[in-house]
């Protein structure tokens, strides 16, 4: 599964890199950056990865 | 006529006490009878469900957060990014988003805890403190005195203008008073920052006064006027939000022990506990926007420009809008909250409330851990949409930590 983040939905809550850190960081706006675009997201981060999903305020984050 | 009104009054008055007593009771309630309530405030609409709430928060199209016909704190002018719309809105924001992003406020977290723990210095062997009075009120405005370059001995001047731009009210009976007292602080204000912009000019430092006066969006430099509005920005916002914040977390401890325990046993617990309570306690119960056109919102007509409220605090328990948004777990990941609101007004200073939280939260738990309310006394909560408790007398053992 892939993770991605909608550019235009996201505000910038960083609730994200927070609770995904080795897959989100944030950016100098203060904004959710993918770090693994385009990967699949290995197991071990796929409870991270839907955490992040669900607690964005924006509903800004897919894993699919 | 006059003992109507009077009643009126007075009917309002209670139901403000209970939604800041009794937050999550009391939106239930209204969701109960319907998706907008008109009872709190004469002339205004509130909309109650997360759905509606949301949407709203991500439509400002739609939604303007121009203020209409109503001056904010004696400032003529908008407050700037608050009341200025998408598109100017995004550019002003660019600016500052960068200022206020993690990365800056890890910078700054040195300078809080050392405020922190000296606040906390001041009356730890005493064995008591007014933790508002002494800590959540003194700790932000100190942060926000550290942030703009300014003397911190200039701490109870900032706490006065403070309370007269946010509740003029409280200080004198009258309401033409007040305004008069607002108009003529924001002056005041404003000749203050002008002194200290004039100063950064010709003497610049590592502050946020000398970067918005060296800072240009799309090749033009900020006006004076905009600078003083991006600074009465962080007055109006900065200060209290944090203060009540501290206030509604520690009301929370104080009857939860098994939240204080885990707080004390492991450290870094505190980051997901202040997430989890910003949602369930929702300090800022309420934004205020603006509708461009009329509207209807289930089954209520709302007027072009009629001033609609969202309340926050109910949108963040909504069970309807997210499933189980109406328990809460101090351990929990995986909820979206509307604390610091959304879409693109999200607070600017989110990262900078987060971190002064975590800061007194960690720093507190850390040298003491044992506190109780002092005896004989009732928290009171203030009735204000910025929930909060005034004034809360808590005993330790003196000294702190065993
Ligand atoms: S949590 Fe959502 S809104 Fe916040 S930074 Fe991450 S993607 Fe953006």
């Amino acid at each position: 599964m892939k993770l991605s983040i909608d550019a235009e939905r996201c505000q910038g809550h960083g609730r994200c890199f927070e609770l995904a850190p080795d897959l989100i960081d944030a950016d100098d706006l203060g904004r959710g950056e993918v770090l693994v675009e385009g990967e699949d997201v290995p197991d071990a981060l796929i409870d991270a990865a839907r955490s992040a999903v669900r607690a964005c305020p924006e509903g800004a984050i897919t894993l699919s | 006529m006059y003992s109507q009104d009077s009643d009126e009054n007075e009917k309002r008055k209670a139901l403000a006490l209970e939604r800041s007593s009794t937050p999550r009771e009391y939106y239930a309630r209204l969701r109960s009878v319907g998706a907008t309530d008109g009872n709190e405030k004469p002339g205004a609409v509130q909309l109650v469900c997360r759905r509606d709430i949301e949407e709203a928060l991500r439509t400002p199209e739609l939604f303007s957060s121009v203020l209409v016909d109503t001056d904010i704190m004696g400032s003529v002018e908008p407050i700037i990014p608050l009341n200025v719309d998408p598109p100017e809105h995004v550019r002003y924001r660019r600016l500052l988003d960068p200022l206020f992003a993690p990365k800056h406020m890890a910078a700054l977290q040195p300078a809080v805890l050392g405020h922190t723990n000296a606040l906390i210095d001041s009356f730890i062997d005493r064995g008591s403190c007014d933790f508002s009075a002494e800590l959540a009120v003194p700790l932000p405005c100190s942060t926000f005195l550290t942030l703009l370059g300014l003397p911190v001995d200039e701490l109870s001047a900032l706490v006065r203008w403070k309370d007269i731009m946010i509740r003029a009210e409280t200080l004198v009976d009258n309401p033409d008073d007040a305004k008069q007292l607002q108009f003529d602080t924001a002056k005041d204000i404003y000749a203050r920052f002008g002194a200290e912009m004039a100063d950064r000019r010709t003497k610049p430092r590592e502050d946020l006064i000398t970067f918005l006066t060296t800072a240009e969006i799309e090749g033009s430099k900020l006006s004076d006027s905009e600078i003083l509005r991006i600074c009465f920005l962080l007055l109006a916002a900065g200060l209290d939000t944090v203060t009540i914040s501290l206030q509604c977390i520690f009301a929370y401890l104080l009857e939860h022990p098994e939240a204080r325990q885990m707080l004390i046993e492991k450290p870094g617990s505190e980051n997901l506990l202040i997430e989890e309570l910003l949602r369930w306690e929702t300090p800022v119960q309420q934004l205020t926007r603006f509708p461009t056109r009329d509207i209807e919102i289930g089954g209520c007509p709302i007027r072009k420009g009629q001033e609609v409220q969202l309340a926050l605090s109910s949108a963040n328990v909504d069970p309807d809008g997210v499933p189980g948004a109406d328990q809460v777990d101090v351990t929990r990941n995986d909820i979206r909250s509307l604390a610091f609101g959304g879409g693109p007004h999200r607070c600017l200073g989110s990262n900078l409330a987060r971190m002064e939280l975590r800061t007194v939260i960690r720093a507190w738990h850390d040298r003491i851990p044992e506190y109780a309310v002092a005896p004989g006394v009732t928290l009171q909560w203030n009735g204000s949409t910025l929930r909060g408790v005034d004034h809360m007398p808590l005993v330790f053992p003196a000294g702190g930590r065993a």
